[in-house]
């Protein structure tokens, strides 16, 4: 084979960047069919889409808040505190529309208060956002006095069960997070905060009110997440999500989102939240336990955080 | 293209070669919200020795304590279109959605020791009286504290109230100390556990310190007695009984540290659960609900209280007991 032939080959296996964690998605699902057809079932289907939309709906969130150069490990306390709020409104009004509304005031207040923390008294967002998982998941628990909350709405309810609403709302959310992020003066300065935050700072961008406004967005798509979740299992819960972090986390990094800031995309989120939910959902189907299953994952983890570091210094 | 790379691409055949092709047994899904205690391994044992006993191969799930996990595995059992499906929820009002699943999917349920909330969806649970078992427990306790002539205070350490057993134990409690306790029980604390060691331990050692005259505990799962036992030592009230300064101990479940204690003479009673009652029921409800039989929401494991007087009669009818042998 020629030089110019060789080259031309390899041009034609590379896959544009954004859509590498999709591809690499059809090639583990491919690969999974083939050791369980169960994988391709059309329930099994449906099954992966509605385990993907939440993981998808926080890894967004969490993926935000990264390309600014931070971290949200609040992510889970947050859903509980919201699903236990909704729930209580839905209880005492009977109304989704103002449940809902709730959950998202809520979540919206928590990143708020992230925020500012981070941002204005210049507290680490590792030491921030940890203390506000302790206080938020110890208030839920204490506000329902660790008591789940039933008897929700019918209406509020169909937002879990139906995927195509549950999808929706993840489309709807990828699609305004990828303007914002891609189109717009904040997402522009959200990347160049996160990339190099001085520089950034010296070159006169509000740097503390980007990242604010990074945590905001993490909190509502966190309470966008509880909705769904709350729904899906007609119940609002204290200890909703509560073993998540590490998937959410795991997912945007595995997408390629880098840890050190100033990277990130919509489409590199998806790809690794279904790359997590397809795995996930595989090994299930062929038995493997619950522990071994996280050791897997945890591998997946370190693999996708060793190849950010590598590319970092690749630069 | 190398030969590595054929290589590899060919692997995934390979390993779908050898997947077993032979005739299959029917199979029952055994989802567990967790088996981090030992009622629930032996709990998990009984099931599959039923299971297998009955024809069937479990296949098995543990979710860790997620609902939400506990519902995928649930739609990956249907997936998988099992025969049936034993489930152990994490708390009465997440099982729903997944026993609707199951009931639109046209496979029978039933549930583990744990009841599901107020439901038109059809299940069958199995589960001891919590409520009947821990006020007979409780009550022998009460006995006790009588015989010593003294008031006792008294410290009550509760289950995670999302799991309605922990709400029947704890309604049995209270109920017992009414019912008997006037003028002898004064309940000065109740520690939340959440079904969590740490949180136990925390919360017992906090109460002995604010109240030390504590010389009653009732803990609604036997699992947290290793937690109370730390405390008890740590605050120096772990005695025998019959001796001087004895703490009058009770709990519920049954487990080897129970039986243990009980032979060591530190645990005044226990309410033991009859977990292969329970587990045989499981199984024959699944069986008998995918004949086509209509059977009772609800199936009692009537259970017993085990004490010093009668330890040597029931030993043989005590999981734990059997688990230290």
């Amino acid at each position: 084979m020629t030089e110019h032939a060789a080259k031309s080959s390899v041009r034609t296996l590379r896959v544009p960047e954004n859509y590498r964690g999709l591809v690499a998605c059809a090639i583990l699902f491919g690969v999974m069919a083939i050791l369980t057809r169960d994988v391709a079932a059309a329930g099994n289907l449906r099954s992966i889409g509605s385990s993907v939309v939440p993981l998808f709906l926080l890894a967004l969130g969490q993926m935000t808040v990264m390309i600014s150069g931070g971290i949200d490990l609040s992510v889970t306390g947050t859903m509980a505190l919201v699903s236990v709020a909704g729930a209580v409104v839905m209880r005492e009004t009977g109304s989704a529309f103002a449940g809902v509304t709730a959950m998202l005031t809520a979540g919206a207040g928590v990143g708020m208060l992230n925020g500012g923390a981070v941002a204005w008294l210049r507290l680490p967002p590792f030491m921030v956002t940890l203390t506000s998982q302790m206080f938020l998941s110890g208030m839920a628990v204490w506000a329902v006095q660790s008591k789940n909350i039933g008897g929700l709405p019918a209406g509020f309810m169909g937002l879990g069960k139906e995927v195509p609403i549950a999808a929706g709302a993840a489309v709807v959310c990828g699609i305004v997070g990828h303007l914002l992020l891609r189109r717009s003066v904040w997402g522009r300065q959200l990347f160049a905060a996160g990339f190099n935050a001085e520089t950034a700072r010296f070159s006169g961008l509000p740097v503390p009110w980007v990242r604010i406004r990074s945590y905001v967005a993490s909190g509502l798509l966190a309470a966008v997440a509880a909705v769904i979740l709350t729904a899906r299992l007609e119940t609002g819960s204290p200890v909703l999500g509560q073993r998540m972090l590490l998937d959410v986390i795991g997912a945007a990094v595995l997408g390629g989102v880098s840890l050190r800031g100033g990277r990130g995309h919509v489409l590199w989120v998806l790809g690794g939240a279904l790359f997590f939910a397809i795995l996930d959902n595989a090994l299930n189907l062929l038995g493997l336990s619950h522990f071994r299953i996280m050791m897997v994952k945890g591998g997946v983890i370190l693999a996708a955080a060793a190849l950010d570091a590598w590319r970092i210094k690749a630069r | 293209m190398n030969r590595f790379c054929r290589s590899f691409l060919l692997l995934p055949l390979l390993l779908s070669a050898c997947n077993d092709s032979g005739p299959q047994k029917p199979k029952i899904g055994v989802a567990f919200e967790t088996l981090q205690t030992e009622f629930w391994v032996a709990g998990f044992d009984a099931i599959k020795a039923e299971c297998a006993k009955a024809g069937y191969e479990a296949v098995e799930a543990v979710a860790d304590g997620d609902a939400n996990r506990q519902l995928e595995q649930v739609q990956n059992f249907i997936t998988r279109k099992v025969d049936g499906i034993i489930l152990v929820p994490k708390d009465a009002n997440t099982c729903l959605p997944m026993i609707k699943a199951a009931n639109d999917a046209g496979i029978p349920i039933s549930l583990f020791n744990r009841p599901s909330a107020q439901t038109d969806a059809k299940s069958v649970a199995v589960v001891a009286d919590n409520f009947a078992l821990t006020k007979e427990t409780v009550l022998y306790m009460i006995g006790e504290a009588k015989k010593t002539g003294q008031k006792h205070h008294a410290m009550v350490i509760m289950g995670d109230l999302g799991d309605m057993n922990a709400i029947g134990r704890r309604d049995g409690f209270d109920a017992a100390v009414k019912e008997a306790g006037e003028g002898v029980i004064e309940v000065v604390s109740r520690v939340p556990s959440e079904w969590n060691q740490e949180k136990a331990q925390a919360g017992v050692t906090n109460a002995l310190q604010a109240n030390p005259a504590i010389s009653f505990i009732f803990t609604s799962s036997d699992f947290l007695l290793p937690s109370i036992v730390s405390a008890l030592k740590a605050a120096g009230k772990y005695h025998k009984s019959g001796g001087p300064g004895h703490v009058i101990l009770g709990g519920f479940d049954g487990d080897a540290t129970a039986w243990q204690m009980l032979q060591d003479g530190y645990l005044d009673a226990t309410g033991v659960q009859d977990v292969y009652f329970e587990a045989r029921k499981c199984v024959e409800a699944v069986h008998e609900m995918k004949a086509g039989k209509t059977l009772p929401a609800l199936i009692q494991d009537p259970g017993f209280v085990i004490h010093r007087d009668n330890m040597k009669e029931k030993a043989a009818q005590m999981w734990g007991a059997q688990i230290k042998k």
